[in-house]
């Protein structure tokens, strides 16, 4: 899947669950302002996306993953990980 | 005329080397941050029951101006504030008194000890304000002001009594988190209590129609608020907290409370409250050995109830809710072998959160008197330092110096980044379980 059709489903995803269009929000917002969620909110959204992606983040970067693009790249490394085992 | 209602919240721990270990703890001082940073809804709701041809601001103490020329503006004076605080409270009453500013006390710590607040106040409020402030700005008004006022102890979310919080004085303000009361009181009446049970006769029930209503004000004032039910115990009502939860549901907002783990045994009622937008419970657990507890109540509930803390855990928690655990070290049965039990528990338990402080008798609870009976106390007055970790007397089977050091342990392995992880990654393998 390229770069920019996991972009267009995870807008699509977040858009959907969050009853809240999407589409025009900067790749580089921060959704946790953006959309003012609490902590928890963030993590439902985080768990939505590795449910969907039917991936794991890393630990170590699972705080980081606040805009779209932190988003996707952490799916692409993800999926990467995965397919090196 | 003008009053000044100012508002002092916030502790800071005395001991030492705790103090010292909690900066190095991030999540041991989130919880004690957000405390710290919240409105205070006892002097919103004095706002809202000031006459309203009297101008009325809303402070919070470090947000005053520092020089004695812009306080005297005020004809007088309201502070209210808790125990850890009240010397700075007092102090900061003695100062506008010395410049000729009239001061008036109250809160739950000045309910408690009024004589000793009367020697810092023109006046002194018991209990709420319900019932008394109406009447102190009356008098004030004809130069009548007396010492001490008492507010009503029952009634007080009735017609005559109620008034609603002015939530408008926070605009413009950087609060996240807003502050609604549903009722006052708690059935359980532990020992230690020294919440609202102390200005009530009995559990006071705020209706649906007022809570929403007091939301909804509060929605127009913050942009993505978060809302902290400011109860002892919401959810004593079975039948009350439905009709709540089905009305605050289509509010769409996001918010947490105390309650006890008896909502664990009406599956009607935790699908409600999961739907409403709870994201987290706190849960005085306090211990989980079961002789720890007795006693605590005067009808033993939470003994009877410690063999169902797991299940109770496992079945809000499944729902997506967190929940806060909440244990209290230091109790008469706790020995150097209980902080071990206590981290197990919470492991073994997979609490989303914990919170985990040392028993304070504050003054005027029964767990203070008993104290003071038993000659357990380290000193006669110790108010700055009831911040709840800082340890006030000489448990029954360790040494105060095996109670801080066991609490200290404790923390670490509680409170560190692993932790805060695995808990996360639990939470969110529930979420996924949830979401479609």
């Amino acid at each position: 899947m390229g770069e920019n059709s996991t972009e267009q489903k995870l807008r699509q995803i977040l858009s959907e669950y969050l009853k809240q269009d999407l589409t025009d929000v900067p790749g580089n917002e921060d959704l946790i302002d953006y959309l003012g969620l609490d902590s928890l909110s963030g993590l439902n959204l985080l768990a939505l996306v590795e449910k969907k992606f039917q991936v794991r983040f890393d630990d170590e970067i699972l705080w980081s993953l606040r805009s779209i693009e932190k988003l996707c790249d952490g799916i692409s490394l993800a999926q990467k990980q995965m397919s090196d085992l | 005329m003008k009053i000044a209602l100012i508002a002092m919240s916030g502790v800071r721990v005395k001991t030492q080397t705790l103090a010292e270990l909690g900066v190095t703890l991030p999540q041991f001082v989130n919880r004690g941050k957000v405390v710290a940073s919240l409105p205070s809804l006892g002097l919103l709701t004095v706002a809202a029951l000031t006459p309203p041809d009297v101008e009325v601001e809303y402070f919070e103490v470090d947000d005053l101006p520092p020089e004695n020329r812009a306080l005297i503006k005020y004809d007088l004076v309201g502070i209210s504030s808790f125990t850890a605080r009240i010397n700075d409270a007092y102090r900061l009453a003695d100062r506008y008194r010395a410049i000729g500013v009239p001061v008036v006390l109250g809160g739950l710590h000045v309910t408690l000890m009024p004589q000793e607040a009367q020697a810092h106040a023109d006046a002194v409020v018991v209990n709420g304000a319900e019932g008394a402030w109406p009447k102190l700005v009356e008098d004030f008004k004809k130069g009548q002001m007396k010492p001490f006022y008492v507010g009503a102890r029952k009634g007080v979310f009735e017609p005559g009594l109620y008034a609603k919080p002015r939530f408008e004085l926070l605009k413009g303000r950087p609060y996240n988190r807003i502050t609604v009361q549903t009722s006052r009181g708690c059935p359980l009446n532990c020992e230690f209590c020294a919440a609202s049970i102390r200005i009530t006769d009995s559990f006071q029930q705020k209706p649906v129609n007022l809570v929403i209503d007091e939301i909804e004000t509060a929605l127009k004032i913050t942009q993505h608020p978060f809302f902290e039910l400011s109860d002892d115990n919401t959810f004593v009502n079975k039948k009350w907290s439905k009709e709540f939860l089905t009305a605050v549901t289509p509010l769409n907002i996001s918010w947490f409370t105390e309650t006890d783990i008896s909502i664990a045994d009406d599956e009607e009622l935790l699908n409600l409250l999961a739907k409403s937008g709870c994201k987290q419970v706190l849960i005085g657990f306090e211990s989980p050995i079961s002789h720890a507890l007795d006693g605590m109540n005067p009808n033993n509930w939470k003994t009877c109830r410690q063999p169902g803390y797991v299940d109770a855990i496992n079945k809000i928690q499944s729902r997506g809710i967190t929940v806060n655990g909440c244990f209290i070290l230091g109790l008469d049965s706790d020995t150097p072998e209980t902080f071990h039990v206590i981290k197990e528990f919470i492991e073994t338990s997979k609490l989303l959160e914990c919170q985990v402080t040392v028993m304070t008798p504050f003054p005027g609870t029964p767990l203070y008197n008993r104290m003071r009976a038993e000659g357990s106390l380290l000193k006669d007055e110790y108010w700055d330092r009831c911040t709840l970790f800082d340890v006030n007397f000489t448990p029954k089977h360790m040494s105060v110096a095996q109670l801080e050091e066991g609490m200290m342990c404790l923390f670490k392995e509680l409170y560190n980044e692993k932790q805060f992880l695995m808990r996360k990654r639990h939470y969110m393998e529930i979420a996924k379980e949830i979401l479609s």
